[in-house]
């Protein structure tokens, strides 16, 4: 009877055990965070997000006017898809989602993302379009001249003489504050974990792995 | 003139060399400003922004105040990247006190120097760009930094 018993026991523990592993090591679906949603590729083609589907994809929201924390971004995601073998990076889709449409054309955004990986994504769109996928991850961006902070002395020290009204144009170019998470998407579009530049290379590959293994 | 009176006038006179010691002893601590491991992003060709970064050491007994900062890579600023609540919101630094035995680290999502206006010229991977610190006490200080991918 003892035995038996404790057989049960063990058997129970092993069970509960297994389960903790296994509970520990599956990474929960998110809800409410992320969807389908329509945008424009870089090179001006319509594209649903559903387009992506069977690919794990690794999110971020940004703007090619941002001088710190996108170009630090993309290089942590060049690493971290540079960590993936060549079977995985098929399997993956790094995208980088554009909050500031209006400057961020598909072909300039293209030649930016370029520079990082010639691979990664990089989407565009109407505002609308680009409010709804930020709405989607519940995400949030903002001008900083909407936050009464003085643009033009963060963008220069000195005046710059412009040659002609195009530039002048150019150059009224927004600053923004956005997220900066990036969200790690699985092959039916579920967004599954949140993540950040500060989340170790080989931590965040191996939860790529365990989604591409799903 | 009596002993009592020659002791008084000993007395004063010490007490005037140990003022004058203690005011040189103030008047001698200055500033120490050094730097060290300053580099700079390679932007993509099309980008209008980067951001450079590194640390800036004051070893000295006295702290001292970065007032400005200039380069011929372009316009230079620096800023500072503050996270709060996920999200990233960058402010202008006019200026920062550096205290004595202390440093100003430098790095992604955090201060940091922001470039604008770039010069195509500068900008090429493994070319250095000069960047002129100029400190309230140090004066101008001027360190050559390495251009290249942040990966």
């Amino acid at each position: 009877m003892l035995n038996k018993l404790a057989t049960l026991a063990f058997i129970s523990l092993f069970s509960c055990s297994s389960f903790i592993v296994t509970a520990e090591q599956t990474l929960p679906v998110l809800s409410g965070v992320g969807g389908d949603f329509s945008a424009m590729d870089t090179n001006g083609e319509a594209v649903e997000f559903n387009h992506y589907a069977g690919k794990v994809v690794v999110l971020a929201f940004g703007y090619t006017n941002c001088a710190d924390i996108c170009p630090f971004t993309l290089g942590y995601l060049k690493r971290l898809y540079g960590g993936l073998s060549a079977n995985e990076q098929q399997k993956t889709r790094i995208i980088f989602v554009t909050i500031d449409p209006e400057y961020d054309t598909p072909g300039h955004l293209k030649s930016f993302i370029g520079h990082f990986n010639k691979d990664f994504v990089g989407l565009s769109g109407s505002q609308e379009q680009i409010d709804y996928i930020v709405s989607l991850y519940q995400a949030e961006y903002n001008r900083l001249s909407v936050l009464n902070i003085p643009t033009q002395n963060i963008r220069r020290v000195n005046p710059k003489l412009f040659a002609d009204d195009e530039q002048a144009k150019e150059d009224n170019a927004s600053l923004y504050s956005h997220t900066v998470t990036l969200y790690l998407i699985d092959k039916q579009g579920l967004t599954r974990s949140l993540e950040y530049t500060g989340t170790p290379v080989e931590q965040f590959i191996k939860k790529i792995q365990q989604l591409i293994n799903e | 003139m009596n002993n009592l009176s020659m002791l008084k006038i000993v007395f004063i006179m010490l007490s005037v060399l140990m003022l004058a010691s203690a005011g040189n002893s103030n008047a001698d601590k200055q500033p120490n400003i050094e730097t060290e491991s300053f580099w700079i992003v390679l932007p993509p060709e099309v980008a209008r922004h980067t951001a450079g970064y590194g640390i800036i050491k004051n070893t000295g007994e006295a702290s001292d105040t970065l007032l400005k900062i200039t380069s011929n890579a372009g316009a230079v600023m620096l800023h500072k990247t503050e996270i709060q609540s996920g999200k990233a919101r960058m402010t202008h630094i006019p200026n920062i006190v550096i205290e004595a035995h202390s440093e100003l680290v430098l790095k992604p999502m955090s201060f940091h120097l922001m470039f604008s206006d770039l010069s195509p010229v500068i900008f090429i991977d493994g070319s250095k760009a000069t960047l002129f610190l100029e400190f309230e006490q140090s004066g101008i200080i001027k360190i050559n930094i390495l251009i290249r991918p942040n990966w």
